[in-house]
């Protein structure tokens, strides 16, 4: 019997059935509103609002000043923001300094503007390593990055959600916020990646 | 979990990954805005209860985790009895007389604080103004702050709290402040639900090299962002 019982209650599945049942009957939960906070976060918030706002940055030098003086401001300028954007911090990739982000404590990532984070942010394994070995990290993940360019690695540990605002890439010139914003994938935002080379937006994460 | 070497291991991505992978996600992902604001909306106190899991659960995944540390302020604040779920998935009758239950009325005040949050664009003034300072943690301190941009800083190495958001990795480190962030409710006594004053938060850069010594990479950098009581002058 307590076999059966704990297969059951390791199910997250069932577990999770159960605890939503409870708290329905109970009148702590609508079930109607959680299928709209699911729907929301499947289709309405993603990476495509911070490509968005990156593009706007690269296009609109007075934007890209704004973005980086008070970034929860400027990115509320196009209209997002709320659950996990309280306080978004914009930080710019330049040829000397490379950004990129973690959380060590738990998974803290900014929803507003990237959606919600890839089970790869949330793993011990980039969680542990990156504040530690940045390098060899973003090596294996396909970015190498010259030895006299320093490596900045935000933990986000309290307020503040940070995006990375990846330089423009070379032969974009002329390019409008549109098809700039098509360059810029969610990997580039947190700082694992580089924004793509024009011509090359298949396969994009 | 910062510079542990236990948790090393190679980062995989997923191509293409959706945003969630199984309907259970789904589900413990929507009804976390209801069980926080059961908590007034507290996060420190659902990652608290989350560290406290045991640590095969802690590791058996991100919503695995939220799953159990939900149960687990929910048995804590008595709306749920202890092992109910393990009960219900028994077949076996609720055990509880008198849990706490909520109005209809404070269930469609619930439903509509967050309905209200659902949306796909704001107002600007909304995202900009209202949001950070209705659901967001930073509050004015009455304390001067004691800290500059450019001071020299140590993590404190003080007695080990229950919880707190200061990374075990920079204890003792030495680090340069590189911004004031303003002043925000302290996140170490909210996650054990203290009354929490306000505190500075400052963000401070730490050299790779006064944090890892000789296993540091050549020319990294960490910033995190930290509050006063966690720092001493240098």
């Amino acid at each position: 019997m307590s076999s059966v019982r704990e297969t059951a209650g390791d199910d997250p599945a069932l577990r999770v059935e159960a605890l939503e049942a409870l708290l329905v009957e109970r009148g702590l939960v609508d079930p109607g509103v959680v299928d709209d906070v699911i729907e929301h976060y499947e289709t309405s918030v993603g990476p495509l609002n911070g490509a968005k706002v990156v593009a706007r940055a690269w296009s609109d030098a007075p934007y890209r000043e704004r973005l980086l003086a008070d970034a929860t401001k400027a990115v509320a300028e196009l209209g997002f923001g709320g659950t996990e954007g309280q306080m978004i911090v914009a930080v710019e990739n330049t040829p000397s300094v490379h950004n990129v982000v973690v959380c060590t404590l738990c998974s803290c990532y900014p929803w507003p503007v990237l959606g919600l984070p890839p089970a790869w942010y949330k793993s011990p394994a980039y969680r542990s390593r990156m504040v530690a070995e940045p390098r060899a990290v973003l090596r294996e993940m396909g970015l190498e990055l010259p030895a006299e360019v320093l490596v900045r690695v935000w933990d986000s540990s309290a307020e503040a959600r940070y995006l990375v605002l990846p330089e423009r890439p070379a032969g974009s010139d002329g390019m409008r916020e549109g098809e700039l914003a098509k360059l810029v994938t969610r990997d580039s935002m947190i700082g694992v990646a580089r924004a793509l080379p024009p011509g090359e937006t298949g396969g994009r994460a | 979990m910062g510079g542990r070497s236990e948790h090393y291991a190679r980062v995989v991505r997923e191509p293409n990954e959706p945003v969630f992978h199984t309907q259970w996600e789904r589900r413990v992902f929507g009804i976390a805005p209801f069980v926080l604001l059961l908590f007034r909306g507290n996060t420190e106190r659902l990652r608290f209860a989350m560290e406290q899991l045991p640590r095969e659960q802690y590791l058996s995944g991100y919503y695995q985790r939220w799953l159990r540390a939900f149960e687990q302020m929910l048995v804590e604040a008595g709306y749920l009895a202890p092992g109910e779920v393990d009960a219900r998935l028994d077949g076996r009758a609720p055990a509880l007389d008198g849990a706490r239950a909520r109005s209809p009325v404070r269930l469609a005040v619930a439903a509509r604080l967050i309905r209200a949050n659902l949306r796909s664009r704001f107002p600007p003034w909304v995202s900009a103004r209202v949001l950070p300072r209705v659901t967001g943690t930073m509050r004015p301190a009455r304390a001067a702050p004691r800290f500059a941009p450019g001071d020299r800083v140590r993590v404190r190495a003080q007695a080990a709290r229950a919880f707190t958001r200061k990374p075990g990795y920079l204890i003792g480190k030495p680090g340069v402040v590189s911004a004031h962030q303003g002043a925000a409710l302290f996140a170490d006594a909210r996650g054990e639900g203290r009354r929490a004053g306000s505190q500075h938060l400052y963000t401070v850069a730490f050299d790779g090299r006064d944090l890892w010594g000789e296993a540091a990479e050549p020319a990294t950098e960490v910033r995190v962002d930290l509050f006063e009581s966690h720092l001493e002058p240098a």
